[in-house]
């Protein structure tokens, strides 16, 4: 039964060490289990003594010598044993899932708190889905294993430890047999559960084919319905439905033939027993009894054989599910939180950036070389009160600039300091308070909009939040909500438009008022009556802050006090709009193409 | 069966889901009762042959002290014999009620795509989207889930009728004792099933939310970030994975004081039967192999009545799924709206149109207007004004509340707003199972702007991930354009497909559309100014009227709503308080 599990003990003792209340009490479940697995012997065990001291007298020649006495005397005994097994075998089981149930529940917390912490680097669209999955399923494998596969280990394991207890002391010889025959047994479940498991994947896998196109033939109804495509799109789920079929009959035949392997070794094992217990007869001091007792025995020992290698599998992927679980608890968090931080007030507070630098760190299989530069060397000064905006082509370095002053992520070379204190000094609760960003796509939570609004502030009142809309000058769009601080905003805020998306993630930030204001424009259109309330709310919300824009409209350049050209990286350009419009270099370029494609004469 | 308290209503349920579930492969599942016919004898045979093995062979053997050799070999060739007949039993038992149970999947998920292909978009919209793909996924496994059992179920209840002969015409009392507690075991396992599925249920529940949770939270991470809220966060979402918890710890607590009764009741059953025996055994009525052959019996009984009680309480959730689906396939087939429209001319008539989804509150109401071919067409207005819903309505998604539409002919393609991808190659997504030349896809392509098709990993064959991931939204848009525009089609409909673009691509898309497609009759929704310069007419939804077609010059004049709208496109940074008002009408 050891068999792959070198480095599964490793990642066991690991995951102990990280879910220390996993190993706690389990002497004494698995003291009890034992208890309780012994139960299952007792009736194998009655049957030898009443057969050889109270029923073999029988058959020889006079029934009257049946000593029924002994037999009840025995079975009373038998049945008080049997009761006391019960209550340890159900305290064991409970034990262990209530244990291994809070063990997990902790790992998950501690799991939550991670990858919260973790970098915005690690939390990229392509990875949000697999750190998902480290807390909902690959979590739900321990916790399957725990009340499966480790309960199986449990009680079986003690099943058979006693079963082949009680057969060495019945007759050791036959007890070698059986075991001697058993082994190959375990040998053949693992070859045709490999295949199996490969079987079940394969037609998992086509599963989720089927539920995949299933899906989109609805969601994508309108489309195949617009181009009279549903009948060949339609053709396709049958066909992925038949290579399922196809899958799942092959792992179902596998899985027949399995099952009846332990049978036949269990025939093959009574046959020897039966064939050396007659042979040998009473000179090994074999009795009818024992022999019976010791056929029963046997398919009790194969019972669980069957069951544990079942369980290998399921211990493989409980496995893998820990490493990755380890795997994710090992990735350094964020920016770490500074050990002797520098207490901070909000105020009037400059920024200085001074020779910052950014690459970010190789991913996993690329080499260093692979590593690019996304700002170099970048300096400059922003008084407070101003107000910036950043402009240059996607990739320019724009959005991580926005990212590096939102401490989002630390620069690999230089830094910078807010009111002179270096940010990463500044303890993250206060660093919150003075700075506040406003994300490109401004998330909201499928709750209602007073909800979304205390995620910044819990404990502002409904009179807070109002008067937020009204600061904003956004009491008339405020107004025409259908249920007001109550109107609900969908999944990711589906119910709004993408420009009322960012009114609400506005309104969010100015209850914090902030000194500093980081703004990442969305680069999706806004209908034009949302984007003249957007600009008031902006002006509004940017007297008397510093607000830095990342800007994707050039309308916003216009406006800002100062513009902050970046190209590669590199700070190319700082000016006023006025200024940098009549020189010759990007900006004046990027504006000609913007102003023309923003009026209706060509 | 009978002895599960079950009302007589509830049992012809149960049947009659059987038999329509059984008569999708009727073979298959015959093959499988054989299987398992032969399996049930050869258990009742094998308790048999270890009576006699005891009695004849084994305790003569000690009595006499004498072994004989073909005597053994008899006994251990038919313990092998049988066991072989009865693995045998097994295989064909179980591969044929497995391959029964998911071609009967096949057939139902077969029925629910053709009940989701004839449907229109109109039925579809009135049916929740989670709701479909349920019907679909997991109804299809519930449905099917009671069948893998039942062979083995109906076995056992064949061994069951056997052993309970064998056993009472064996020993009246001891046989009505032992299988007294057949019925026992099987209520006991249902119970089972049913109140431990219950928190097993609660805490799959509580799963589903804290995933979601979960996936929210993470989704939202810079917000967190950025009001430093990681620590609430962690909590709020700490309360929900206790809601998991406590669930799964109620289920295992029932789980483990049923497991120990199942246990612990069929041992006891033996130790009685051990007493009962004893009594029998001295007033010669029963011999020690007989005995030894009712508790292997009763033993071998107790495992497969936990299946019993499985199947069971798996019956209850298979008739849910299995009407939920029979539901779906029997509703009626909506009439498809784009088979109404009437086809004439080259032009594209709308005549006292009405467009909407309620008769009650009309978009628009009873307009009428005409395109020309080698038109191209702007349509302006705010959103929710009915802009969207008027192509469609055009394109035979929606029906027409009232009036009528005379298009071309059927060569219409409609580019929604928000396009959508299918999970295969950009190839595939722009056929849509039509044959088209490289040359034609190149060119669609191209006049689509979309030649990044061709760098991506496996040009225009690359799959795209699922709903597109992977791709920008101007790059979905632009396939989805190139899927329009390989057709050539003769009424080209854009529901602001160029939004996603940036402002010179889509100008030179829509420069592309009118060079290329010269004859085609254009209609876009605009939501840019640049759109609408293009344009020879617009037409402009005014909160109670419809403007136009006409120019863009012509509204100007005509409309102040389309003038203050106008100057808020251009000029957003400038428009004060009373253009505001004035736009919001």
């Amino acid at each position: 039964m050891t068999i792959s599990t070198g480095g599964a003990l490793t990642t066991l003792n690991k995951g102990v060490r990280a879910v220390p209340s996993l190993s706690q009490g389990i002497g004494l479940t698995i003291f009890l289990a034992l208890i309780g697995s012994s139960g299952r012997v007792v009736v194998p065990v009655v049957i030898q003594i009443a057969i050889d001291h109270g029923l073999q007298r029988a058959t020889s020649s006079n029934p009257q010598d049946v000593d029924v006495a002994l037999v009840i005397k025995l079975c009373i005994g038998a049945a008080i044993y049997l009761m006391i097994a019960g209550v340890a075998q159900r305290t064991a089981v409970s034990r262990l899932g209530q244990r291994s149930e809070s063990a997990l529940y902790e790992l998950r917390v501690q799991l939550f708190q991670h990858i919260h912490l973790l970098s915005l680097e690690d939390h990229n669209d392509e990875q949000r889905g697999s750190l998902v999955s480290r807390v909902t399923s690959d979590v739900e494998t321990l916790s399957q294993f725990f009340s499966w596969g480790g309960l199986a280990y449990l009680l079986n394991g003690a099943l058979m430890i006693i079963v082949s207890g009680v057969m060495l002391a019945y007759d050791w010889l036959l007890a070698l047999v059986v075991i001697f025959i058993s082994a190959p047994l375990v040998y053949v479940l693992r070859r045709v559960q490999s295949r199996l498991v490969a079987a079940y994947d394969a037609s998992r896998l086509a599963n989720s084919q089927v539920l995949g196109s299933t899906a989109e033939l609805i969601t994508g109804g309108e489309t195949l319905h617009a181009y009279s495509a549903g009948q060949i799109f339609g053709e396709r789920v049958k066909q992925s439905a038949k290579s399922r079929g196809d899958a799942q009959t092959k792992a179902t035949l596998i899985g027949a033939l399995l099952f009846p392997s332990g049978e036949i070794f269990g025939a093959i094992s009574v046959s020897a027993v039966v064939f050396i217990g007659l042979w040998r007869g009473t000179e090994s001091g074999l009795s009818a009894g024992a022999l019976v007792g010791f056929i029963f025995l046997t398919y009790r020992f194969l019972e669980p054989i069957a069951e544990l290698t079942e369980v290998l599998d399921q211990t493989q992927t409980a496995v893998s599910g820990m490493r990755r679980i380890l795997g994710i608890l090992a990735i350094p968090v964020g920016p770490p939180a500074p050990l002797y931080p520098i207490s901070i007030d909000k105020g009037p507070l400059d920024i200085r950036v001074e020779n910052l630098s950014f690459s970010y760190r190789p991913r996993d299989g690329e080499s260093e070389s692979h590593q690019h530069n996304v700002l170099h060397g970048l300096t400059c000064t922003i008084p407070f009160g101003t107000q910036v905006a950043v402009v240059g082509e996607t990739g320019s370095g724009k959005t991580t600039l926005g990212r590096l002053l939102a401490r989002f992520s630390d620069p690999s070379v230089g830094g910078i300091s807010i009111g002179g204190v270096p940010i990463n000094r500044i303890a993250n609760e206060q660093l919150r308070k003075i700075l506040v960003v406003v994300p490109q796509e401004p998330f909201l939570f499928s709750d209602t909009v007073a909800a979304n609004l205390r995620f910044a502030l819990p404990a502002a009142t409904d009179q807070d939040l109002i008067d937020a809309f009204s600061h904003v000058d956004l009491q008339d769009w405020f107004e025409a909500l259908p249920y007001g601080l109550e109107t609900v905003v969908g999944q990711r805020g589906a119910q709004l438009s993408a420009g009322e998306r960012q009114l609400i993630a506005l309104v969010r930030a100015s209850l914090i008022n902030p000194d500093i204001l980081i703004l990442d424009e969305a680069t999706s259109s806004v209908d034009a009556s949302t984007e003249v309330r957007l600009t008031r709310a902006l002006d509004k919300i940017s007297q008397g802050r510093t607000t830095i824009s990342i800007a994707h409209r050039l309308s916003t350049a216009v406006r800002a006090d100062r513009v902050l050209v970046l190209d590669s990286g590199v700070l190319v350009q700082d000016g006023s709009h006025q200024q940098l419009v009549t020189q010759p270099g990007i900006y004046a370029e990027m504006f000609k193409s913007w102003e023309a494609s923003h009026h209706t004469s060509e | 069966m009978h002895g599960h308290p079950t009302s007589s209503g509830r049992f012809r349920r149960a049947t009659t889901l059987i038999r329509s579930l059984v008569a999708y492969h009727p073979a298959l599942f015959t093959v499988s009762m054989v299987g398992a016919a032969v399996f049930a004898v050869c258990t009742v045979a094998s308790s048999w042959l270890l009576r006699w093995i005891i009695d004849e062979v084994i305790v003569r053997r000690f009595d006499t002290d004498e072994f004989s050799l073909p005597q053994t070999l008899i006994a251990v060739a038919l313990l092998m014999g049988l066991s072989l007949i009865r693995a045998c039993g097994v295989i064909v038992r179980r591969s044929f009620a497995g391959r029964a149970q998911w071609r009967t999947a096949q057939s139902l998920t077969d029925e629910v795509v053709d009940v989701l292909v004839q449907q229109p978009p109109q039925w579809q919209r009135e049916q929740s989207t989670g709701d479909l793909i349920t019907r679909a996924g997991v109804d299809v496994d519930a449905s099917v889930a009671v069948m893998a059992p039942l062979p083995y179920a109906s076995s056992v209840i064949l061994m069951m009728v056997i052993a309970a002969y064998g056993l009472i015409s064996n020993d009246i009392a001891l046989g009505i004792a032992a299988t007294a507690v057949f019925p026992l075991l099987i209520a006991l396992n249902v119970l089972y099933q049913r109140k431990v599925d219950r928190w097993f249920d609660i805490a799959q529940g509580e799963l589903g939310s804290l995933s979601a949770a979960v996936h929210e939270s993470f989704e939202g991470v810079t917000v967190v970030k950025a009001f430093g809220a990681e620590n609430r966060e962690t909590e709020r979402l700490a309360v929900i994975a206790s809601r998991v918890q406590s669930a799964r710890i109620e289920a295992i607590k029932l789980r483990s004081l049923f497991e120990a009764a199942l246990d612990f009741v069929p041992n006891l059953t033996n130790i009685c039967l051990i007493i009962g025996g004893a009594f029998r055994v001295r007033s010669g009525d029963l011999t020690v192999g007989e005995l030894a052959s009712f508790i292997y019996m009763f033993t071998l009984l107790v495992f497969p009545l936990r299946l019993i009680g499985y199947a069971l309480s798996e019956m209850p959730r298979s008739q849910a799924g299995f009407s939920r689906i029979q539901q779906l396939r029997h509703s009626p087939i909506v009439a498809d709206p784009r088979k109404m429209s009437h086809h004439a001319g080259q032009s594209l008539v709308i005549s006292s149109l009405s467009i909407g989804h309620d008769i009650d509150h009309p978009l628009t109401h009873n307009f009428s207007a005409s395109f020309e071919p080698s038109s191209f067409n702007a349509i302006v207005g705010y959103t929710g004004c009915g802009k969207s819903t008027l192509l469609q309505t055009l394109a035979g998604t929606i029906p027409p509340l009232q009036g009528s539409i005379l298009t071309p002919n059927s060569s219409l393609c409609l580019v929604f707003q928000e396009p959508f991808l299918f999970g295969t190659s950009v190839r595939d997504n722009i056929c849509m199972g039509l044959d088209f030349s490289d040359l034609d896809l190149s060119w669609a392509l191209k006049v689509a702007e979309a030649d990044f098709v061709f760098q991506l990993p496996q040009g225009i064959d690359t799959v795209i991930g699922e709903r597109g991931v992977g791709l920008s939204g101007g790059q979905r848009q632009r396939i989805a354009l190139a899927r329009a525009i390989v057709r050539r089609p003769h009424v080209l409909l854009l529901d602001d497909t160029t939004s996603a673009l940036d402002p010179n691509t889509e100008i030179n898309v829509l420069n592309n559309i009118r060079t290329e497609l010269s004859d085609t009759i254009v209609i876009a929704v605009a939501s840019r100014p640049s759109l609408i310069g293009m344009a020879e007419s617009v037409m402009f939804f005014d909160v109670d009227e419809i403007h136009g077609p006409t120019s863009h010059v012509e509204l100007l004049i005509q409309s102040d709503q389309y003038r203050l709208l106008m100057q808020a496109y251009e000029k957003p940074q400038s428009a004060s308080d009373d253009q505001v008002e004035g736009v919001q009408g």
